[in-house]
């Protein structure tokens, strides 16, 4: 019976001390900030650059395609868009096709400060809760009013000042959608390519190989997770909760390499052995 | 002769909806418009439906359990039937607005989003360990996957400016030379399949969605 070495055992390391590892890596920046520099990708970059065009009083659409679950990759970002969106002095209508949306709303409005001088339904709005998927959104491409009669908390959507002339794709400016499946394409395929609404995606992590061929050319911007959210965040200058996480990815990230090699060390040596 | 008949006007059906939503995106007819806009509105109606029909057969399945007394299971059935009533009941209450009932609003702050969040953050834990045990560079395609996989890793994070200021240019290269213009080439040929698969349908030479194969 042959020997167990340590290239067998680096092979064979119990889940239970991967977990552990990993746990205590994640808390550790927590107590002790890295602080490592964070670079900023061009994705991100001319997310920021598109929303800066907007003008006063220009009509953007957020669309909230991710649960409460995703916000520690999500949310970052939209309430760095939020703030840009409300420097910009744009108006502002959310939408969501998930049934805690209206939490996500409600957490973006407690964390961008400039929401306090602003005033619901007059500078921006929650429209709430859609169910359909593409033919929703082709539908709202063509008659806003078709799929809501009223904002999230039962105004009639046309005692709403914001909604005063806006019906449809052609009359808003931009639209925003926050994803972890499969709405961007939706809202590319519905609004984007039939009425060339400027369509910006910001996904999981995920997400955002599956956007980056549409990237600069039909999705004129995108971030990518926690990481798109820090990027942001640095950005326009107010580090928030994306720039704390990224320690914790830092070494997370690291964890999962070191692992992986260690443990392609152990088979290349077990292998020539055999 | 009744189940043929009911089949071709399946298909029909199909077949003429297909051309009134092709001719509402390619032609500016208000008449095929309106028609196309009404017949959008009757999906999201048929998808609420849906989404109450899924309701109540959660209902139905979970009630059969507690009846039944399933062993191992019909105690989280029971948990699951509690919930649902009580939620549905608090926010009755409040039918305009029910985050406006504090106890609908303390069940959604401190239960379903703490509950949401653990279960999405220990995806992280079973992705850490499975990725150190299933990624072998057992072949040279392997050896490549992992190889850019790493790369790409450490682009994401950034330590890996930090261990070593080359290893986001790496990873971009891989993200754009490799990746980018594989995942169109996919995307084009999908559509294509997906153009494909419009034209059999509107031929009635596509019957999955019926329960057939043609």
């Amino acid at each position: 019976m042959s020997q167990e070495t340590i290239w067998d055992r680096l092979q064979r390391i119990d889940r239970r001390v991967i977990y552990w590892l990993l746990f205590i890596l994640l808390i550790l920046p927590f107590l002790r900030p890295l602080g490592l520099p964070i670079s900023i990708s061009p994705q991100s970059r001319s997310l920021l650059e598109g929303l800066r065009k907007l003008k006063e009083g220009d009509v953007v659409v957020i669309n909230i395609s991710s649960g409460v679950s995703a916000w520690p990759e999500c949310l970052p970002s939209l309430v760095a868009v939020s703030k840009v969106l409300i420097q910009q002095k744009a108006k502002i209508i959310y939408w969501t096709s998930f049934v805690d949306g209206h939490m996500t709303f409600e957490k973006i409005v407690e964390k961008v400060p400039g929401f306090k001088g602003l005033t619901y339904g007059v500078d921006y709005v929650h429209l709430g809760f859609y169910t359909g998927a593409e033919p929703t959104v082709a539908q709202l491409a063509t008659n806003i009013r078709a799929i809501f009669t009223t904002d999230y908390k039962g105004t009639p959507i046309d005692q709403l000042p914001i909604m005063k002339g806006v019906n449809s794709a052609k009359d808003v400016k931009m639209v925003i959608s926050s994803d972890t499946g499969d709405y961007g394409d939706y809202y590319i395929r519905q609004w984007r390519i039939p009425y060339g609404v400027p369509f910006a995606e910001i996904g999981i992590a995920m997400l955002f190989s599956n956007y980056q061929p549409y990237w600069p050319e039909i999705v004129f911007g995108m971030t990518g997770g926690a990481k798109g959210g820090a990027e942001l965040e640095k950005l326009i200058g107010e580090p928030g909760d994306a720039t704390v996480t990224m320690d914790a990815i830092n070494t997370s990230h690291l964890l999962v390499v070191v692992a992986v090699i260690l443990a392609n060390l152990g088979y290349a040596a077990t292998r020539r052995r055999r | 002769m009744a189940e043929v008949v009911r089949r071709e006007v399946v298909y029909a059906l199909t077949a003429i909806i297909t051309v009134i939503m092709i001719a509402d995106f390619f032609l500016a007819i208000p008449q095929v418009n309106a028609v196309a806009g009404e017949l959008r509105t009757w999906a999201t109606i048929i998808s609420t439906m849906a989404l109450t029909l899924g309701a109540v057969n959660i209902i139905r399945v979970h009630s059969r359990n507690v009846r039944k007394r399933v062993p191992g299971v019909w105690y989280h059935s029971a948990f699951l039937v509690f919930i649902f009533a009580l939620v549905t009941l608090l926010g009755l209450t409040n039918i305009d607005n029910p985050s406006a009932n504090p106890v609908y609003k303390w069940l959604f702050d401190h239960a379903y989003v703490s509950l949401g969040q653990t279960w999405y953050a220990i995806t992280g834990f079973y992705i850490a360990s499975a990725a150190y045990r299933a990624f072998r560079a057992r072949n040279i395609d392997a050896a490549l996957l992992l190889i850019a996989g790493i790369f790409v890793m450490l682009m994401n994070a950034p330590i890996g400016e930090v261990i070593w200021a080359q290893i986001p240019a790496i990873g971009r290269w891989f993200n754009d030379v490799g990746q980018v213009p594989a995942m169109r080439t996919f995307l084009i040929v999908a559509a294509f399949g997906l153009l494909a698969f419009g034209f059999r349908t509107l031929l009635g030479r596509e019957r999955g969605f019926y329960g057939e194969v043609a």
